[in-house]
């Protein structure tokens, strides 16, 4: 409010009223919006988390035949490859995300010479592809909700330590000053009266 | 055959492929060497020549059983093995090829058993040291870093790949 001129007039006061109501109604709105965008924040979080512990599982449940792997007749890369990751727009606490679909691979046909365990690994790579694909999807979705999360909490702060004290402050001051001119109106329109009532003695 | 190291299942190989090579060219005639050159381990040669014939029928009763375990697999039954043992689908995928790796190092002996200075001696020999040269190959280490190199592609190669529905 330093630095700004308030006009003391009812018409100031009735719009600085009017601010007053908007933004006391919208403030709730505002808080709600963030605590629905921190939860699904937090949502998202353990859900990345719940990933990333079935790919370590995963990845413990493979070691003990992982040495298979390096096996001097195949080379695994040739075999797997992601074409594209599928993803679909969805709205997330009023912000649009990608959701994660599914992973469109590149698999390379198994011939009957080809060793067995590879069907095993190309099943492992392709659940750890899938859960990585979908953790990277929701770290995306992070990104954009806590985006939006910063632009609500300075709505809210803007709310909270501005338009609200202010509009307040300032219906406060032009009620004061209209009450002093009315009191002043008063007393001149006595003083005036008592000296035409002298005046005409 | 003389001149050659002696193999032991799971032990390491003692001389290398490129040196065996080596040694047979020099050493057989054009023709034989020919023969030898066709006898892989994984891959069926349709030749009726003498020796290639027993391996190449061991080979096809390894591919038989391994389709017959991705049919099963596939169809979730049980696999019905006619030559690979039985406890093979309870194994882990490393345990297995061990498995299927040692059944063909023992009927390789019986393939060689009577027919010593032979042809069949020696592309069961090369056989054997395929064999051998697969098993030490299998490192956790390495197998590893292969499974890390296809599971985390750069985040770069991730991005370019995605498509929206």
């Amino acid at each position: 409010m330093a630095g700004v001129k308030i006009k003391y007039t009812k018409t100031e006061r009735a719009r600085q009223k009017k601010i007053l109501k908007v933004s006391e109604r919208m403030l709730p709105l505002f808080e709600a919006m963030e605590k629905s965008l921190m939860a699904t924040i937090n949502t998202i979080a353990e859900r990345i988390e719940q990933l990333r512990e079935t790919i370590e599982e995963n990845r413990k449940k493979a070691e003990p035949w992982v040495a298979v792997m390096s096996d001097s007749t195949v080379d695994i890369n040739e075999f797997i490859s992601v074409n594209q990751i599928i993803t679909k727009s969805i709205d997330v606490a009023g912000v649009r995300v990608k959701q994660y679909e599914s992973v469109d691979f590149n698999v390379m046909p198994i011939g009957e010479d080809t060793p067995l365990w590879v069907d095993d690994a190309l099943e492992l790579m392709q659940e750890q592809l899938q859960l990585l694909a979908e953790i990277t999807c929701l770290e995306e979705q992070i990104e954009l909700l806590e985006e939006e999360l910063l632009d609500v909490r300075a709505r809210v702060k803007l709310f909270e330590k501005r338009r609200i004290p202010n509009a307040k402050m300032a219906i406060r001051k032009i009620g004061q000053k209209l009450q002093d001119d009315e009191r002043l109106t008063i007393a001149t329109a006595k003083v005036v009266k008592q000296t035409q009532k002298e005046a005409r003695v | 055959m003389c001149s050659l190291p002696s193999l032991t299942f799971d032990k390491v190989p003692p001389i290398s492929l490129d040196e065996f090579n080596s040694d047979a060219k020099s050493q057989l005639s054009s023709r034989h060497f020919r023969l030898l050159e066709l006898v892989e381990l994984g891959k069926i040669n349709s030749e009726k020549k003498a020796g290639l014939k027993s391996i190449a029928e061991m080979l096809a009763d390894v591919q038989q059983d391994i389709s017959e375990i991705r049919s099963a697999k596939a169809q979730n039954r049980q696999p019905q093995m006619a030559k690979l043992p039985k406890s093979l689908s309870a194994l882990n995928p490393l345990e297995r090829e061990k498995l299927i790796l040692q059944w063909q190092w023992e009927e390789l002996d019986s393939i060689e058993s009577g027919k010593t200075f032979t042809l069949t001696e020696v592309m069961v020999y090369k056989l054997k040291l395929q064999i051998l040269n697969r098993l030490h190959s299998f490192d956790e280490k390495k197998g590893a870093q292969i499974l890390a190199s296809v599971v985390n592609p750069s985040k770069k190669e991730k991005d370019d790949g995605r498509s929206e529905n």
